[in-house]
This record gives C-alpha cells, sequence and structure tokens, in this order.
C-alpha cells in the first residue's frame, strides 16, 4: 500500500453508526506513517468501525506504556527497535561506540527489556497485545565485520529472544512473524537513514506499510475455519487406490509421493490442534478401509471423522460432512487434487473454500500448507480443542442411538450418566468464555460480539454474573460448551450474553443452566435479551418452550412458568463459585 | 492543467482531504488549516512516492505552497 492510498481509505466516510476500534500504538520513534497505515489496514480489515489510534510521546515507549490507561482500548500495538533498549543502538544519539561501551550497552538493553517484558505482561492481562520486535539493521557498532556476528550482538538478540518467549506464552500477547515479516519486507529494504536523521521515523514507506499490514491482521484475532474436508486419491496419497490396490498408494520420498507424505503430516498436525478433518472420496469403502489400515499412514483413522467414501456427488458428501459437525460451510475448506470437483462443491456451496491441490507443483504446494495454516491459525489449543472431535463422534453416536432407540429422549437420557459443572463468578475469568460468546452463531442469544473492553467493562460492573459450563458423559467429555453473562437487576436476571456450543445440543444442558440461575441467584425471573439473527433459530426453538412468538424486544421467564414447564433433567451437578 | 500539476494536486487531496478542488493551486502553509510540521512531512512523503523523486531535505523550508513545490518538481524533472 502506497501512503497516498492509505490517506485515500481514510478520507472515506465511516458509517454514523460505526462503532470505534479504538488502538493504542507504542514506539519509541515518531509514529508519523505507521500511524497513517495501520489505520489504513485497519480500516480495510474492518470497514464498519471507526478506527481511532492513540500514541505516545516520542522517544519514550517505556513511559508510554506504563502510563498507558487500557480503559476503552481495544488493543496495543508495539512496535519495537534497537534503540528502544539503548538509544545507542540507533543514530540518532551520540552516546559513544567504542569498545569500552559495548558492556553497558548490553547491560542496559537488558534491563529495559526486563522492563518492558514486565510492563507488556501486565498490560496483555487487561487487552490484546501484538508486538512487533526489532525490525532494523543494528547499527555497525560492533568491531567485527559486518559478515560475521559478534558476540556483543548474539549476546543482544538473545536476551531479547528468550524475553519473546517468556511474553508469546501470555494469553493476551501476539508477536509478529518475522519469517514472513523477511518474506514481504526484505531486510535490506527497510531502513530510511535519511529519514530517521531529518524526521525521527526511520522506516522506508513500503517497510512502515507491510509492519503495519501485519500488525493490523494480528489485532484482532480472525475466526479459524473449523473443518477440513480431504479427497484421498493422488491428494491424501499419491495413487489411483481402484487402480493400483493398497499396497501401491505413496506418500514418501523413495516413491516420488513426498508431497503427499507431507500433506498427511500437516492434516495430522491440524487434526491434534483441534481442526476437524473429514474425507470425500469417490471410492471402494472397502478399499478405503484397507488403506487406513496401513500402519505407516501418517493421519490415522482415529483424526478423520466421518468418511463419505461412495461414487454420489462430492457435494453430498460435503454436505453430510457438514451437518455432522454442525458447522457452516464458511467454517470449512475443501481440498480435491480435481479442479471439476472443486468446482462442483464450490457452487453447492459458495461460502465454502475450494483449493485444489498442487499434485505436481512443489511451490503451489508449499503456499497451500501456509494458507491452511492462515485459515485454521489460531494463537493457542485449547483443552476443548482435543475434545471436539471426540465430542462430535459421541454426538453422532447419540444421534443414532436416539434414532433408533424405541424408548423415549427421557430413557435416553437418564442412562447417559451425564454430569454438568457450573463455575460460576466474574473472578478469573476463563478466555473460554468469551471465545464461545464470539464464535458461537446457533444456541447464541443475540449474536452481540463483545470486544475485549466491552466484555470487561460487563464483567467489572458489581452487579454482573458469569457462568460457565463444563459437561460430559458416556460418550466423553465436552469441555467448556456453554456460557451465561448478565447483571442482576433488583429481583430478576437479566441474560446478556447466552451461547452454546452445538455439540452440547439435545442434552437439555441449557434447562439445567436456568434451574441453575434460578437456584443460585433466586432471582423471580430471568429476562433474556434475545435478538434474532439469521442462524440463531435453535436459541429460537429453546425460547418458544416459555414464551409465545413474537420474541423480539426480549423474553422474561417467570420461575413458576419454568418450574412448570422444565422437562425431567438427569445430570448430576456439580459447582465452582469464584470469589 | 499540466500532469505536473495534476499530479501534485492530487497529493495535495490525500493530505488535505478537507481542502477545496478548486483552492489547491493556491494552498499555502498561510492558507490551508492542518498544514503543520507532521503534514508537511506527509505531503513531502507522498509527493516523492508519487513522482519517484527525493526531496532534498536542504529544501524542505522552502516548500511552503503548491507553487514553490511544483517549481522544485519542475526543476527536478529539467535537470534530468
Amino acid at each position: 500500500m502506497k501512503l497516498i492510498e492509505a490517506l485515500e481509505i481514510l478520507k472515506k466516510p465511516v458509517p454514523e453508526d460505526a462503532r470505534a476500534l479504538r488502538i493504542a500504538l507504542a514506539c519509541g520513534f515518531t509514529p508519523l506513517h505507521l500511524e497513517t497505515f495501520l489505520a489504513a489496514h485497519l480500516r480495510s480489515l474492518f470497514p464498519d468501525r471507526a478506527i481511532d489510534i492513540r500514541t505516545g510521546l516520542f522517544g519514550d515507549l517505556q513511559g508510554n506504556l506504563e502510563r498507558l490507561d487500557p480503559a476503552g482500548l481495544d488493543a496495543l500495538a508495539v512496535v519495537l527497535e534497537w534503540p528502544d533498549l539503548d538509544l545507542r543502538l540507533g543514530v540518532r544519539n551520540l552516546g559513544g561506540w567504542r569498545i569500552a561501551d559495548l558492556p553497558d550497552i548490553l547491560d542496559t538493553a537488558a534491563g529495559r527489556t526486563a522492563r518492558l517484558e514486565r510492563s507488556l505482561k501486565s498490560l496483555s492481562g487487561t487487552l490484546p497485545v501484538a508486538i512487533s520486535l526489532p525490525t532494523l539493521p543494528l547499527p555497525p557498532l560492533f568491531f567485527t565485520r559486518s559478515g560475521q556476528a559478534s558476540t556483543h550482538e548474539l549476546r543482544l538478540r538473545s536476551a531479547l529472544g528468550a524475553s519473546a518467549v517468556s511474553l508469546s506464552s501470555e494469553p493476551g500477547v501476539r508477536i509478529l512473524n518475522a519469517q514472513l515479516l523477511d518474506r514481504v519486507s526484505p531486510p535490506s529494504d527497510r531502513y530510511d537513514l535519511r529519514s530517521d536523521i531529518a524526521t525521527g521515523f526511520p522506516y522506508r514507506n513500503s517497510h512502515a506499510s507491510r509492519v503495519a499490514g501485519l500488525m493490523a491482521g494480528m489485532i484482532l484475532d480472525p475466526v479459524p475455519k473449523k473443518g477440513l474436508i480431504t479427497d484421498l486419491d493422488d491428494t491424501l496419497w499419491s495413487g489411483i487406490l481402484g487402480e493400483v490396490g493398497v499396497e501401491a498408494l505413496a506418500w514418501s520420498l523413495d516413491r516420488q509421493a513426498h508431497l503427499n507424505g507431507l500433506y498427511q503430516q500437516f492434516l495430522a498436525s491440524l487434526a491434534s490442534a483441534g481442526v476437524l478433518i473429514g474425507v470425500a472420496s469417490k471410492n471402494d469403502p472397502g478399499l478405503v478401509e484397507q488403506a487406513f489400515a496401513r500402519r505407516d499412514l501418517l493421519l490415522c483413522k482415529g483424526d478423520v471423522f466421518p468418511f463419505e467414501v461412495h461414487w454420489d456427488r462430492k457435494s453430498g458428501s460435503v454436505r453430510r460432512i457438514l451437518e455432522t459437525w454442525n458447522i457452516g460451510p464458511d467454517a470449512a475448506v475443501f481440498v480435491d487434487d480435481s479442479p471439476m470437483e472443486v468446482a462442483e462443491v464450490q457452487a453447492a456451496f459458495p461460502g465454502l473454500c475450494g483449493i485444489v491441490f498442487p499434485k505436481n507443483d512443489p511451490a503451489a504446494f508449499w503456499s497451500m500448507l501456509e494458507d491452511l495454516r492462515d485459515l485454521f491459525g489460531k494463537k493457542s489449543v485449547s483443552a476443548e480443542d482435543s475434545l471436539r472431535l471426540q465430542s462430535i463422534r459421541g454426538a453422532s453416536e447419540l444421534r443414532a442411538l436416539e434414532a433408533g432407540s424405541s424408548g423415549s429422549l427421557d430413557d435416553f437420557l437418564r442412562t447417559a450418566e451425564a454430569r454438568v459443572r457450573f463455575i460460576f463468578g466474574t473472578r478469573r475469568v476463563d478466555p473460554r468464555a468469551l471465545e464461545l460468546i464470539n464464535k458461537t452463531n446457533q444456541f447464541n442469544l443475540n449474536g452481540v460480539k463483545f470486544g475485549d473492553a466491552a466484555w470487561r467493562g460487563l464483567l467489572e460492573d458489581p452487579e454482573a454474573f458469569l457462568l460457565v459450563v463444563d459437561y460430559e458423559d458416556k460418550f466423553g467429555p465436552l469441555g467448556k460448551i456453554a456460557v451465561i453473562a448478565g447483571r442482576r437487576t433488583g429481583p430478576a436476571l437479566s441474560v446478556e450474553a447466552w451461547a452454546m456450543s452445538c455439540r452440547a445440543f439435545s442434552r437439555r444442558i441449557e434447562h439445567q443452566c436456568l434451574k441453575y440461575l434460578f437456584a443460585k441467584t433466586a432471582a423471580d425471573e430471568i429476562a433474556l435479551d434475545f435478538r434474532e439473527t439469521p442462524r440463531n433459530g435453535p436459541f429460537r426453538s429453546f425460547l418458544l418452550q416459555w414464551a409465545e412468538a413474537p420474541l423480539s424486544g426480549g423474553v422474561r421467564i417467570p420461575k413458576e412458568v419454568f418450574a412448570a414447564r422444565v422437562p425431567a433433567l438427569f445430570h448430576a451437578v456439580e459447582e465452582d463459585v469464584l470469589e | 492543467m499540466s500532469d505536473l500539476d495534476s499530479r501534485l494536486a492530487k497529493c495535495f487531496s490525500a493530505v488535505f482531504p478537507a481542502l477545496d478542488p478548486g483552492e489547491i493551486r493556491e494552498a499555502s502553509h498561510e492558507t490551508v488549516p492542518g498544514w503543520d510540521s507532521l503534514a508537511a512531512l506527509r505531503l513531502v512523503a507522498v509527493v516523492e512516492e508519487e513522482f519517484g523523486a527525493q526531496i532534498d531535505l536542504a529544501e524542505l523550508t522552502d516548500m511552503v505552497s503548491f507553487a514553490s513545490i511544483r517549481d522544485y518538481l519542475q526543476r527536478k524533472v529539467e535537470a534530468r
């Protein structure tokens, strides 16, 4: 993006009802064009938000961080450069580069690094923090030739690297990937000495734009895709199973099929991070069963569910897989070596991301892996991620049992050995709670998404309550699958957010939640701020058990109405109160 | 309007969005609200990008109007 393009983007009018997106930009140099580019990239990513960038004092990064008031901010972007660790690591100060100065430079840098780390850790507890580590070359202050890294330089980089490792493990911290920045902004094309000396802005415009673009993409996490549906022949493995047979399928170097092996390894990696992997293949089911029994396959059969193996259209397979996963097409990716199959599936599901497996093009294959990592990437892997496939299998078995059972749902649930654990309180809030609210669409009270600041604002209200629900039954644990938040308003409870994972449907967990809230808070009535969205039909159906349509404007459930209509509940209930 | 003038006007329009297009050719730091040191640096950067030229920092203090920047660019073009 050129500077003039950034300014043109920022000239466009903001919608009148646009919510503000308030970002603090902290850097030791004058933010100048970096601020402009950051605002423009954010505006491009979030066209319905009013971008508000706040900067601090020139030359005082540490002070700016220590003075920063996180209230009202949505995120903090920190752009570090070497002079932030010691002014002598820049060119605007003439503090000395004698050999005798070097140990002191290192000591100062170590001290400032530690202080920055403390400040950033503290701030990351209250708002998301995106950090760009130094991107510019160190000046030639060390005594070695430029081709040889000096011990001093290595110590400096090592100390900063150790600090970055420690910071990256904080839930609220995201650190810009230097490898990606190297690719998009070549190191030799970053520094502008003339501008640094004349204005205090050390970046070339192209570099400022690229740093800003990557930082903008990191500030608010995009919702990752949830599932990948893959073809088998000439995709997961090399060879057409029906023609060459199980033993001739290949995915190794010695059989010129290494890309397929890498793909399997990659899918196994995604599966271990909670990504759902399904198979849609026009094939003989018996042969596929035999192929997945091969012990050298890098993607285990247990990592895949469900298998759609037959000779029917792929779009039908994809539809059934999405139904089993209970996700929309926009949350899934379809990979197949046949452009025709990809086109057929995408015609049926325009929102689905279709990728043609580049079987004979290593460079395109590499790009595909990077694209897939971007589509499925997440800040961290939670316990719920590792339970997801297990719980979907359980739900599928549950539905099959329900469908085949001659008894009632009550009979079925009575024997499910269900256990619900309620975690009540607004202290030590699990990040999973906000994730559920913002990522769940179907059983969602009103579709309102919360930024970190708004979420904090709600929970800091003395009248606020928060209920997180953990569930398991004999089909396996589901983990934390529901969250309810709101405020006490006199004798009533006002629920402002309620979301439950679709994996937890058909277990009457939502009924048990209401029962618990009535008992826990002694409320006479629970008022639900329901708003219909294109996808929250399941929540609407739940509400119709207690109220008549139309439901717009909210629903109130008096305690006696709930008591009269609640169906039989069979869960064992446990409680953790966070006070 | 010459090509140079229209490209320079585009730069002014980007940096000073409130400036009426009819007033751009008469614009100077004395008549344009918001033409402060920060805006001047932004304008120079946009002009450098647009014209692929590096502006001599010693001349920055003289670049206080549309006319003075146009004259500077004209001299650069003629010197090539």
